[in-house]
């Protein structure tokens, strides 16, 4: 089947009249194609039947003051073989427009949206051109990732309302959720629209955490963000910082050390056990069922307060740095990390068969919330969310990083997309990732952690790293500046993606289980917003 | 039921098993402790996320767990800011967010409180002077209490509530 050089050809013999341009960019391919002809290429890379090329990344970069043009690219990702492929075109800093994939490619939507309010540019032809990132009430022409909008610039503010999408007719009401809601979560709004109890419609109006994460990257040098790609989402530390340090890492050309890189897999296992671990017992608890809900959070404990002892923070914030990892673990601490995961995993196998007895649980989680396969995959859905409905993707597996090479990830899926699923693909993992662990312990190799960083890459240059965090994949794309500075920095947390899907996953279903059904894709605001 | 039971019984009382907190940064003051004084025995509290990376938000969660089970101490969560005697806010107050917090902090009946948690809400942290950031809370909303942390411990959040609701000798 296709893999990116196939598929290259492919490409050339389809439309060889429009691509300008074939180079590899670090192992990646990459087409630089004319502004117009994006839509039909793209069209092409999604629907071929050999291809079937899921939108994994859309950015646009701001080249000024070194070059005046913008530039947008299109990462794809292969269906047979995870390979990625890159479409890249540029745009006149006196044109505004740029074609629209979105007709095409649903997973285009929220992209271009966000680049339209970050960049001011407009996809021509896309369906909602509705504001994203940038409330109603930010002034006209606040285009924040504009090299011209400086980082620190005092926000107005004017008149101006949302408009949600309206449902019309007898008996259909509105409800408003959120931005504040009843939990401890992050803000977010959601409109439902229903008739009775189950919901016709639901909107989505997030970005209430929009902290302006990228610009700030570009305030920084490269060595010196980590601190900030791990505050991105404060549940997945280890995953951003991972992924931020590897992106850097390719663009210096620095080897991280085996044993450095073998701690980064055991980090991220760690932070994947605890976030898991919560899920499963905050999805047993929006079913009113307290008791899994009390020992999971007693078993997730017990792995925050491991990660204290082992780095100094319960979120494991500062074991990534750029070159490998900040924290060593000795053979006693390695010890007694499996020791302890051995001990949770016994008491979690005895929680779990309580949970699979319960049968009302059962009967709540089952055909809940279900997400299709078909609707995952046109919205290029990620991790756990994407895999709980049938899609076979790992990026420990498919593109592996850290010390996944060298390690057996055995990638677990589900069919049916529902609530129940989704939780059973996390108690899967459970064991998996305490697996992976056990494997570490026994691998890893002696020597040194880090490498220091020495060279400085040139100004332009740019690298793309990929980690599957415990939510999903996490992609970033760290372009280089000037002395060492950050010209572009493009995060993408996995919600970003989930979160489209998660207004079809609750068609049809009632109030009552969104937070069930929220609560199983668990989903990043902060993240999300950036 | 036989499984649960000995589950239960097999795992015994998790509560008050975590390491000892250090000690506080910042003491309550005297004002704020006064101000405290109607909520010595109960205190409900609501929390708003304006714009936190998330962690505050574990963190607090992790609060209602069998470890720190944080009611024992009178402490409940609200479900809405009507119901609270306190606001504890996380996160630099965004320019998305910083409406929503004025009206949570109209909506919550006098007396109240108000903590704010973490650094990002007491001094914006990482996010100081973004076009996006309009200030730490206390720009907007005025903060009695501040617990100090990238994000503070459990243990030194109930430490710190529980010293703001300290009996003076």
């Amino acid at each position: 089947m296709a893999d990116a050089q196939t598929a290259m050809i492919q490409l050339k013999e389809a439309y060889g009249a429009s691509i300008a341009e074939m180079t590899p960019i670090n192992g990646t391919p990459r087409l630089r194609v004319k502004k117009d002809d994006v839509p039909q290429v793209a069209h092409f890379l999604h629907t071929h039947p050999s291809l079937r090329g899921a939108l994994s990344l859309l950015w646009a970069v701001d080249h000024r003051p070194r070059e005046s043009r913008y530039e947008l690219c299109y990462l794809f990702t292969l269906a047979e073989r995870k390979d990625w492929l890159l479409l890249c075109t540029d745009q006149p800093t006196d044109d505004r427009l740029f074609p629209s994939i979105t007709p095409h490619i649903h997973a285009a939507k929220w992209y271009e949206r966000e680049i339209r309010d970050m960049f001011g540019l407009i996809p021509k032809g896309h369906p909602d051109l509705r504001r994203l990132v940038r409330h109603e009430h930010w002034p006209k022409g606040t285009h924040p990732l504009k090299k011209d909008f400086p980082w620190n610039r005092v926000m107005g503010r004017q008149q101006g309302e949302h408009h949600f999408r309206q449902i019309e007719g007898e008996g259909v009401f509105e409800v408003p959720v959120g931005p504040i809601h009843a939990g401890i979560i992050e803000p977010g709004h959601f409109r439902f629209s229903v008739a009775g109890e189950p919901i016709m419609q639901l909107e989505l109006h997030h970005f209430w955490t929009h902290r302006g994460v990228e610009k700030l990257f570009e305030q920084q040098e490269l060595t010196a963000a980590v601190p900030l790609a791990e505050r991105v989402s404060g549940d997945t530390t280890v995953g951003h910082g991972l992924a931020y340090c590897q992106a850097v890492e390719s663009l210096l050309h620095l080897q991280v050390p085996r044993r450095g890189r073998y701690l980064r897999s055991l980090f991220l296992e760690l932070e994947r056990l605890h976030n898991h671990l919560g899920d499963v017992g905050a999805i047993c608890n929006d079913t009113a069922y307290a008791l899994p809900h009390a020992h999971c959070g007693r078993m997730k404990e017990q792995l925050m307060q491991l990660n204290d002892r082992l780095s100094g923070s319960r979120f494991l914030r500062g074991v990534n740095r750029v070159g490998g990892v900040a924290v060593d673990l000795t053979a006693v601490q390695l010890a007694e990390i499996v020791a302890e995961l051995d001990r949770i995993e016994k008491d979690f196998s005895e929680l779990e068969s309580i949970i699979a007895s319960n049968a009302s649980l059962t009967d709540r989680l089952e055909t809940t919330g279900i997400l299709t396969e078909r609707t995952a995959w046109d919205h290029a859905v990620v991790g756990v969310v994407g895999r709980a409905s049938g899609l076979d993707q790992d990026l420990r597996r498919d593109r592996p990083f850290a010390a996944y090479d060298e390690l057996q990830v055995k990638v677990v899926t589900y069919r049916y997309g529902d609530v129940r699923a989704r939780m059973r693909v996390r108690m899967d993992e459970i064991h998996e990732s305490m697996r992976l662990v056990r494997e570490v312990r026994a691998k890893i190799p002696q020597g040194p952690v880090a490498v220091e960083p020495s060279s400085r890459p040139q100004a332009g240059e740019w690298a793309l790293s990929a980690v599957e965090g415990w939510r999903g994949e996490i992609l970033y794309l760290v372009m280089a500046g000037e002395n060492g500075n950050i010209h572009r920095c493009k995060v993408r947390d996995p919600s970003f993606v989930n979160w489209p899907a998660i207004q079809w996953a609750v068609l049809g279903n009632i109030i009552p289980d969104f937070p069930l059904i929220n609560k199983s894709f668990n989903l990043s605001y902060a993240g999300n917003d950036l | 039921m036989f499984r649960i039971l000995k589950k239960s019984l097999k795992t015994g009382v998790v509560t008050g098993r975590h390491p000892a907190a250090a000690p506080t940064v910042e003491a309550p003051t005297s004002e704020a402790q006064d101000k405290a004084k109607p909520f010595r025995s109960s205190l409900a509290f609501r929390a708003v996320d304006t714009g936190s990376c998330n962690a505050c938000e574990m963190e607090m969660n992790a609060l209602a767990n069998p470890v720190y089970d944080i009611e024992r101490f009178g402490i409940h969560i609200a479900a809405s800011p009507r119901h609270a005697d306190a606001l504890v806010v996380t996160g630099p107050v965004t320019v998305n967010m910083e409406r929503a917090l004025k009206d949570v902090y109209k909506q919550t009946p006098d007396p109240k409180i108000v903590i704010a948690l973490g650094d990002c809400a007491i001094n914006c942290g990482m996010f100081k002077g973004s076009y996006a950031v309009t200030g730490p809370v206390d720009r907007h909303v005025p903060v009695d209490v501040r617990i100090p942390g990238c994000p503070p411990r459990p243990a030194e959040i109930l430490k710190a509530l529980s010293e703001l609701r300290e009996r003076k000798p």
